[in-house]
């Protein structure tokens, strides 16, 4: 390739040229400070400072405010969350208290899905995402540090919106262990063994306890609000909603009235306080007051028999009620409007699940009274019952077979 | 470096020439001295190549290595460890003799070069009155061991590497050798202490300032060595992004590290040369070698110190020139690679070579035409140095940004 003499002098010009520029670049950023953050120990502030506030870290439960209702463990979809909870009579010992509260957060997949029913925002995502550990045990975050000192729940104040809660991450933060830290002790298996099955002092005995209430119940059979208050007694009164009521005054008030008969909604209690329930409205249909099971173990089969009877009536009694329902023109013909919207609604799932096609149950009962919505099927959680107590109250006659 | 032994020996108030075995005290010695020689070429290789990562984070905006010691400094023992424990690979299909014996020709062609590069007005293994052709020469068993890795590495990119850099170093060997006769020529001397004796402690006296062609020498040199050191922007050989790691793909620990030693050990090599050949080397301001030979007792120590510090100072000053370099420029063709050898640099240094024996005549004839010409050079080449110190706080301060050289260590 033939080359004039200008180009070869333009050529070590040029070369020359660029590497004046290019070298005096180069050197000029020798001299900027370089923009990396040194993570993590030379850093301004601590990197969990610095993330969103809506950044899903490491759970954290204030026990100060948590209601032991176990309804982040009900939602956790990966059991990660275990709590232990000692039920108590709530006179000597309080009604709840928690031996557990662990959330093993090398399992947890931080979806959240537990920090959405608290109901008093205990459980909350934190900041925290520092947690590399030489021992995995060291992960699972004890909330509740000594078993042997139950955690009272939280009795939240009737209608508060909002709870006093602990700044976010303090207690999560001390709670985790450094990287090299030693395992936590595992108990051996006689060690575990020898309190196994002990009766605690002060535990739950959901029979004799249910006979009490039932007692109480028999005496003021007829006085709703008293009624009531027996019922609620029965319940684990975390006002947790997850029976769809509100709180357990919604519930047990249902109950009290005749409204609702289903006695497993309480998720907190569990099958004490179904049995307790079970109990009282036997009690109550029947009006004599089941046997004691005495020393042994019930009878099986035996009616009366304390929470055998209970669960023995279970499967026939939710029918009761409507059998019982006067025959007479419906509700929606004797009721006035805003008092019909009432109860209708009551009669709904309560989940807002919007599959009726409204927003929410509220959207469906107003569409039911005040539109003149005729398609009573539509509340698919609450089912076969909410159907039957929907015709009832609207139309007075039983539901069509579907 | 035998008077030096004869001298010390002589302090003690022996005379080794009665001696029947002083033969063997010379050998003695001499295995001493070889064992500081490769020990510091270990060393300095060994601290080049955290420095350079240094250098290079802080071009990049980064960090680099800090943890290890402080600033970091001890990283590079941190990984001659790391690679001393590291298997080593011969693969089944390689050429095993030749395989394991490639890195020690490097080492070898590397060290040996270290005999004749001075360090200070005293220290210095072997003054040979053929200093420069000695170092030339024995450069070129560094080739011999990278055609053998390549060859008995047997695979398709060790071959291509050292393919690309024989032709490169034995290219790039013509205008290095003529660029360095022009000092040899104005000093009239192959010893490398000698060149530095016939030049002078203040910058205007160095022969990089002497005429035009020195000037351009001295360039002309820098390049050339870089190409032969395999460095950036002449790595064709070990071409990262199309040859793996070029000769020494196969090497696996040690074997590998030695050809990494040897890639950092030459930054030295080539920096202290270049300060040797045209910056004065260890002249120190204001002091005549004569003078500096008839200094005794305590200043004598305090002047060869600082002599040492002022050579290694140039040195190290070269030697970040080439990270500088490294960090800067992209990797150039094959094709510009040869082009710029041949096309552009041979030439510039034979017509360099004419134009100095040329030139020693006119100042012989005209001596102030040599006083001028250095004065006006030197004025050109401190202006040029304030000139481009601008141009870099400018290209800082365009940007936005602010001088900080001391924080995010």
């Amino acid at each position: 390739m033939a080359e004039t003499a200008l180009a070869y002098v333009k050529n070590v010009r040029d070369t020359a040229k660029s590497f004046w520029e290019g070298m005096s670049v180069t050197l000029s950023y020798m001299f900027r400070k370089p923009i990396t953050t040194q993570y993590p120990d030379r850093t301004g502030v601590p990197v969990r400072d610095t993330i969103p506030a809506r950044y899903r870290g490491f759970l954290e439960v204030d026990m100060d405010i948590c209601t032991a209702c176990q309804a982040c463990e009900r939602a956790c979809p990966i059991a990660v969350i275990n709590i232990d909870i000692l039920k108590g009579d709530g006179k000597l010992v309080p009604k709840l208290r928690m031996e557990r509260f662990d959330i093993d957060i090398g399992k947890c997949m931080y979806c959240g899905l537990c920090v959405e029913p608290c109901p008093t925002g205990a459980i909350q995502h934190t900041r925290e995402f520092e947690g590399a550990v030489m021992n995995f045990d060291n992960l699972t975050l004890r909330f509740v540090p000594d078993v042997l000192k139950p955690v009272v729940a939280y009795k939240p104040p009737k209608g508060a919106e909002s709870f006093p809660r602990q700044p976010l991450g303090e207690i999560t933060r001390k709670l985790i262990v450094a990287w090299d830290a030693p395992p936590p002790p595992f108990p051996s298996k006689e060690e575990a063994a020898k309190d196994h099955g002990k009766p605690r002092e002060g535990a739950l005995d959901p029979a004799a306890m249910g006979r009490q209430l039932a007692a109480k119940a028999l005496a003021v059979k007829d006085d709703k609000p008293k009624l009531q208050k027996i019922l609620e007694e029965a319940m684990a009164g975390t006002d947790c909603g997850d029976c769809g009521y509100p709180d357990c005054f919604g519930y047990s008030d249902a109950i009290a009235k005749g409204k609702d008969t289903a006695t497993d909604k309480c998720a907190p209690g569990g099958a004490d306080s179904k049995a307790m329930l079970e109990t009282i409205l036997v009690t109550l249909k029947s009006g004599k007051l089941p046997e004691a099971a005495g020393g042994g173990p019930a009878p099986s089969g035996a009616e009366g028999g304390g929470p055998a009877a209970g669960q023995g009536s279970a499967a026939g009694e939710p029918q009761v009620p409507l059998k019982d329902a006067p025959a007479g023109p419906p509700l929606s013909k004797t009721l006035s409007k805003d008092e019909l919207y009432k109860v209708v609604l009551d009669a709904m799932a309560g989940t807002d699940c919007g599959d009726c096609e409204y927003d929410d149950c509220d959207g469906y009962t107003k569409g039911i009274v005040y539109e003149g919505q005729t398609d009573l099927n539509r509340c698919a959680p609450g089912g076969e019952d909410t159907r039957a107590k929907l015709y009832n109250i609207m139309l007075g006659t039983k539901p069509p077979p579907k | 470096m035998q008077n030096w032994i004869d001298s010390l020996i002589r302090g003690w108030g022996q005379d080794p020439a009665t001696w029947p075995w002083a033969q063997f005290v010379y050998l003695a010695f001499m295995g001493l001295f070889a064992f500081i020689v490769i020990n510091f070429a270990a060393i300095t290789a060994g601290i080049f190549s955290w420095a350079e990562r240094r250098v290079a984070a802080r071009m990049q905006s980064r960090v680099g290595p800090n943890r290890v010691g402080p600033f970091g400094f001890l990283q590079w023992i941190a990984d001659a460890v790391k690679l001393l424990l590291k298997e080593d690979l011969v693969p089944t299909e390689a050429d095993s003799v030749l395989f394991r014996a490639a890195p020690y020709f490097m080492m070898v062609g590397f060290a040996c070069v270290f005999v004749c590069l001075p360090f200070s007005h005293t220290l210095i293994v072997a003054d040979m009155n053929i200093g420069i052709f000695y170092i030339l020469a024995v450069t070129a068993l560094i080739v011999v061991g990278i055609i053998m890795s390549g060859w008995s590495s047997n695979s398709k990119w060790s071959l291509f590497g050292a393919i690309r850099s024989a032709a490169q170093i034995i290219s790039y060997e013509i205008p290095a050798g003529m660029a360095l006769m022009i000092p040899v020529m104005l000093a009239g001397t192959l010893s490398t202490q000698g060149i530095i004796r016939a030049q002078g402690g203040f910058p205007w006296q160095w022969f990089i300032f002497d005429n035009p062609a020195a000037f351009a020498a001295f360039f002309i040199y820098f390049i050339s060595a870089l190409a032969e050191g395999n460095r950036t922007p002449f790595d064709l050989p070990e071409a990262e992004s199309e040859l793996v790691s070029g000769y020494n793909t196969e090497y696996s620990g040690m074997r590998f590290s030695y050809f990494f030693l040897v890639e950092w050990g030459n930054m030295w090599i080539m920096s202290a040369l270049a300060t040797t050949m045209f910056l004065g080397g260890w002249q120190l301001p204001g002091l005549t070698p004569e003078k500096f030979d008839a200094l005794t007792g305590g200043i004598a120590v305090v002047a060869e110190l600082a002599s040492l510090a002022l050579f290694a100072g140039k040195t190290l000053f070269f030697v970040f020139v080439v990270m500088w370099l490294r960090w800067t420029l992209p990797r150039i063709r094959v094709d510009q690679m040869m082009n710029m050898c041949w096309k552009y640099l041979v030439p510039m240094s034979f017509a360099g070579v004419i134009f100095v024996a040329g030139w020693m005549l006119a100042v012989h004839a005209v001596p102030v035409l040599g006083v001028a010409m250095r004065a006006a050079l030197f004025l050109a080449g401190a202006g040029a140095v304030i000139a481009f110190a601008l141009r870099t706080m400018k290209n800082l301060r365009d940007t936005g940004d602010k001088f900080d050289f001391t924080s995010n260590w």
